[in-house]
């Protein structure tokens, strides 16, 4: 992708590129917008729910889905829309605070690995690497384990098993980029480091970290789900999709609901940011053959 | 004669650097594992007390003494690790914590399961992901083609336990068709190795369509319509062959994402094998185990990684160029 779309843009002339920057950048605003949105609207949600997310209703256990329980119930009578929207925020939320974090820890070595000489760019990248090598959710799954099963220790080590990608993109992007007409000329202009990185690097490599950046928000609501699926992160009754689904489990022949619907909604929220990503990624101009 | 004198040195310095950042890489790979392990929280002397002890509960500071005299535990940082990698490297992996028996015997014992969860997944799942691409890219944009599309994003996006509960709702609870939990008989297989392979079927099918997209359209396929092959004989002697070499590169870089889904799925029905084997020691704090099969997933896909590097470059140096590239793509895009 990233080579590619760097040839790509060298044919472009220079109408077509403003085109594209009006086009991405409006791109850009909707999907922040949208995304906004969702997450007022979830929070919104399960405030203006007539239910608390923990509040039990014992004359009403394990009701299926009826008018005054859009979803039904769960073993405790509590009311699984509001559970849901309560744990969306939270499953979304997390997954892009463990994002942010990762991307800029990965930022920020891999721009170092790409500026300041052979030994620290050798050294970042084999500690990268040696990161790498670490299927992700083996190591999220000890690492929160040993630390003890909570939110914030799978936070953490969400945030350990993350950064690498944007590490090794930034660092291959910025290579390629020093090697470019405008960052010598900007070099032998005589502008400090700092500020080719800022004002010519950075600007550069932006739409291709976008990109990077929802794909991993994505796959890190599958990681959080899984991890509180799986009994590594966070705890029942905090109201998690995993979390969710590992307190229905036991409930399965009865309660068919308690599976469905917290599945649907990881689901549905993995797929539109998926899409979001597709789009983003279409529109700077990938080869289309990655994966998701 | 010109297009090959030039390759064997290069080759040669090439697998010299490989084999340096290897060695580097392992070395990494080991101080970071035995990092987690060392600042875990918790007493590991008396771990390994009540591992050897089960039925005394509580431990004189002798006992606890002696036993941080004999495992080194007083020692600094780095005198431990380099006590534990010299073991680790001449294959004495320790006793585990909980059973006291050896690690190592315990990985055999387990790894068959495993082994046969994700033979028989990808086997199904690799089958599947080469019909389907093959029937969606016969007429690209057709119907066929739309739905092989759908059904790699909906399989992207899906949390495989949570397919691993759906099946087990639909042909266990319901219609009682095959067992839900627990291994033992072919039929214990089948509705896991259906949730791995379902998950293998999704990933590449989007990958393996864009190749035989890719070929589709390059220059030699076009010749060779204008002289008169059918479309058929195009595609199983010409595209299948070319598309293969790039594919199967990029099955292989999957492995991390496989054993993620193994682990999965082995807990989500109960199965025995490294994953569940795994969790329980994280659980029970059983550091030798933990640090053997941490190291032992870490080894796999650094070795695996490094064939495909080392074939690609004896392969088709040019080409190791581009699929190194595209190989980038998809480990940022792991699922």
């Amino acid at each position: 992708m990233t080579l590619l779309s760097e040839a790509g843009s060298l044919e472009e002339t220079d109408i077509q590129k403003t085109e594209h920057a009006k086009d991405l950048s409006r791109f850009l605003a909707r999907i922040g917008a949208a995304i906004l949105i969702i997450l007022i609207a979830a929070a919104a949600g399960f405030l203006l729910s007539p239910y608390a997310p923990n509040e039990p209703d014992f004359l009403a256990r394990l009701s299926p889905p009826s008018k005054t329980h859009w979803f039904g119930t769960d073993q405790l009578g509590r009311d699984v829309a509001t559970r849901l929207l309560y744990g969306g925020v939270w499953s979304i939320g997390l997954a892009l605070l463990i994002t942010l974090v990762g991307a800029i820890a990965g930022t920020a070595i891999g721009l170092a690995a790409g500026h300041f000489g052979r030994a620290t760019d050798v050294t970042l990248m084999r500690v990268t690497d040696s990161f790498f090598a670490f299927p992700e959710l083996i190591a999220a799954v000890t690492i929160a384990g040993v630390l003890g099963p909570n939110t914030v220790n799978m936070v953490l080590a969400l945030i350990l098993v993350g950064w690498m990608k944007f590490a090794r993109l930034v660092r291959s992007l910025s290579v390629d980029l020093a090697h470019r007409d405008f960052v010598i000329q900007a070099r032998l202009n005589g502008l400090p480091s700092g500020r080719i990185l800022w004002r010519h690097i950075l600007p550069n490599i932006g739409p291709n970290l976008l990109v990077l950046w929802t794909n991993a928000w994505s796959r890190t609501i599958l990681s959080i789900s899984g991890l509180s699926f799986l009994g590594f992160g966070v705890q029942p009754p905090n109201a998690e999709w995993g979390a969710m689904l590992l307190d229905g489990k036991a409930y399965m022949q009865t309660a068919p609901h308690l599976m469905i619907f917290p599945g649907l909604a990881i689901l549905a929220a993995v797929l539109s940011i998926n899409f979001v990503g597709d789009r983003l990624r279409d529109l700077i101009g990938g080869n289309g053959v990655t994966a998701n | 004669m010109l297009r090959f004198k030039p390759r064997l040195p290069r080759i040669l310095s090439s697998f010299g650097t490989r084999l340096l950042s290897l060695a580097c890489v392992l070395f990494g790979v080991s101080l970071i594992t035995f990092t987690m392990t060392y600042f875990a929280p918790g007493d590991k002397a008396s771990a390994i007390a009540h591992a050897r002890y089960p039925d005394v509960q509580a431990f004189p500071p002798e006992i606890l003494a002696g036993i941080r005299e004999e495992f080194s535990l007083n020692e600094p940082f780095f005198i431990q690790y380099f006590q534990w990698l010299a073991r680790f490297v001449q294959g004495d992996f320790g006793n585990s914590f909980a059973s006291n028996a050896s690690v190592w015997d315990i990985f055999v014992a387990n790894i068959v399961e495993t082994l046969s969860l994700t033979s028989t997944a990808l086997v199904v799942g690799l089958v599947s992901a080469f019909a389907l691409s093959a029937v969606a890219v016969w007429r690209p944009g057709s119907l066929s083609d739309r739905m092989a599309v759908a059904l790699a994003s909906i399989g992207a996006a899906m949390p495989n336990y949570w397919l691993g509960l759906l099946l087990i709702l639909l042909f266990a609870a319901q219609l009682n068709w095959l067992p839900a939990y627990g291994t033992g008989s072919p039929a214990h297989l089948v509705l896991p190795a259906i949730t791995l392979a379902f998950w293998i079927t999704a990933s590449q099918t989007r990958l393996l369509r864009a190749f035989f997209l890719e070929a589709k359209s390059a220059p030699y396929v076009e010749t060779l319509r204008l002289r008169g092959v059918s479309e058929a004989e195009i595609f199983w002697r010409h595209i299948l062959r070319h598309a293969a070499v790039p594919a199967l590169t990029m099955i292989g870089l999957d492995v991390a994402s496989l054993l993620e889904g193994t682990v999965i799925v082995e807990l989500t029905f109960a199965r025995g094998g490294i994953g569940s084997l795994l969790a329980g020691s994280v659980l029970s704090r059983d550091y030798p185990m933990i640090l053997f099969l941490v190291m032992f997933s870490a080894l796999v896909y650094v070795f695996i990684n490094s064939m495909i590097e080392l074939f690609q470059d004896i392969l088709d140096p040019r080409k190791s160029l581009l699929v190194s590239q595209k190989s980038e793509l998809s480990k940022e895009a792991r699922t």
